[in-house]
């Protein structure tokens, strides 16, 4: 299943890496129930809290976006969150469809 | 994931290969992995199940590994027959919905580059055309013309061919006079079932942009009948 949309994030991710930004890559791993956008959706943020795709239609991009910017501090090369609607911050992030997903996040070095 | 996976993935994107990419959850290493080949060593033991969820064109996490398949399939090919008014707009709602287009039309005022800048076209009748583009069952026929001699070839051409889809521009009576014809032309009645016509679903539309909105959604169904 390959999107046509991916070609764009890829694209922009190269022109940033170029032009020396520090950049993330965010991909659905897995889903549970009716989680709004599918396996292998992705989404690309660079350290200045810039991004262009998405992993959930909109529910979780904001935390998302915190989480890479934080991986890009740090040194760690990788990450996995699970985003469920049964925990403590579902009024902030949950997803209002009532699905879970996991999002892995990745430095693009 | 290293930059430079990332712009070999768009490289054999652009060459129409077909692949998985394959990460690692743990360390985040990458590869590309082409099936009947053998990945590197981290994922060897893995080799079996990445084949299977890319033959399955799916994306997902190996059963209790930490092994995510990313699967890179060529988009459904569309072959629009009539370089006509309709044909750009469909060019345009199929830009971002992962349909690669191909436009044949004998008649070169129409088939101009000036007319479609950036599309394949093919300036030759269908028959001839059909020479020239690699076709199967994942291949739809879209015909746009309604003049018969352009047309039915083309029909012909996709029926035999077993195309994933047909559609055909024109009124319900217009439809009826294609169908005998195909009928003299030795098709069975059943057969001709699998034409869409007229094309696209209902919408209500009656201008070119609707019109192509409503193949186009055609289209994206049928994608996922199956």
């Amino acid at each position: 299943m390959s999107n046509f949309s991916e070609k764009k994030i890829f694209e922009e991710a190269d022109i940033w890496i170029k032009n020396n930004k520090k950049v993330s890559l965010a991909t659905v791993v897995q889903t549970w129930g009716s989680s709004p956008l599918g396996i292998g959706s992705r989404m690309i943020v660079s350290e200045d809290g810039n991004f262009l795709g998405s992993v959930s239609g909109g529910c979780v991009e904001s935390k998302v976006v915190e989480e890479c910017i934080s991986l890009m501090k740090t040194k760690k090369i990788c990450k996995k969150i699970d985003f469920k609607v049964s925990n403590e911050n579902a009024w902030e992030i949950g997803l209002a469809c009532g699905g879970d997903i996991s999002i892995y996040i990745e430095e693009i070095k | 994931m290293k930059i430079e996976i990332i712009r070999e993935t768009l490289k054999n994107k652009s060459l129409n290969k077909e692949f998985a990419l394959i990460t690692n959850l743990i360390n985040g290493e990458s590869e590309i992995f082409f099936p009947g080949n053998n990945p590197s060593e981290m994922f060897s033991k893995y080799s079996e199940e990445i084949e299977k969820i890319f033959h399955l064109n799916k994306n997902g996490i190996i059963e209790n590994s930490q092994i995510f398949v990313q699967t890179y399939k060529n988009p459904i090919k569309v072959i629009i027959v009539g370089a006509v008014d309709i044909s750009m707009y469909l060019i345009d709602f199929a830009k971002n919905l992962n349909f690669e287009i191909i436009i044949v039309d004998p008649r070169g005022y129409f088939a101009s580059k000036e007319r479609f800048p950036d599309t394949k076209i093919i300036n030759k009748w269908p028959n001839e055309a059909f020479d020239e583009i690699e076709t199967n069952t994942k291949t739809a026929l879209v015909t746009l013309t309604h003049d018969p001699k352009i047309d039915d070839p083309a029909l012909q051409y996709a029926l035999k061919n077993k195309f994933f889809y047909i559609g055909a521009l024109g009124s319900k009576k217009t439809h009826e006079k294609r169908c005998s014809r195909l009928v003299e032309a030795g098709f069975k009645k059943v057969e001709l079932e699998k034409i869409n016509g007229p094309i696209g679903i209902k919408l209500g539309g009656k201008s070119p942009s609707e019109i192509a909105l409503s193949i186009i959604s055609q289209l994206v169904s049928e994608k996922y009948k199956k």
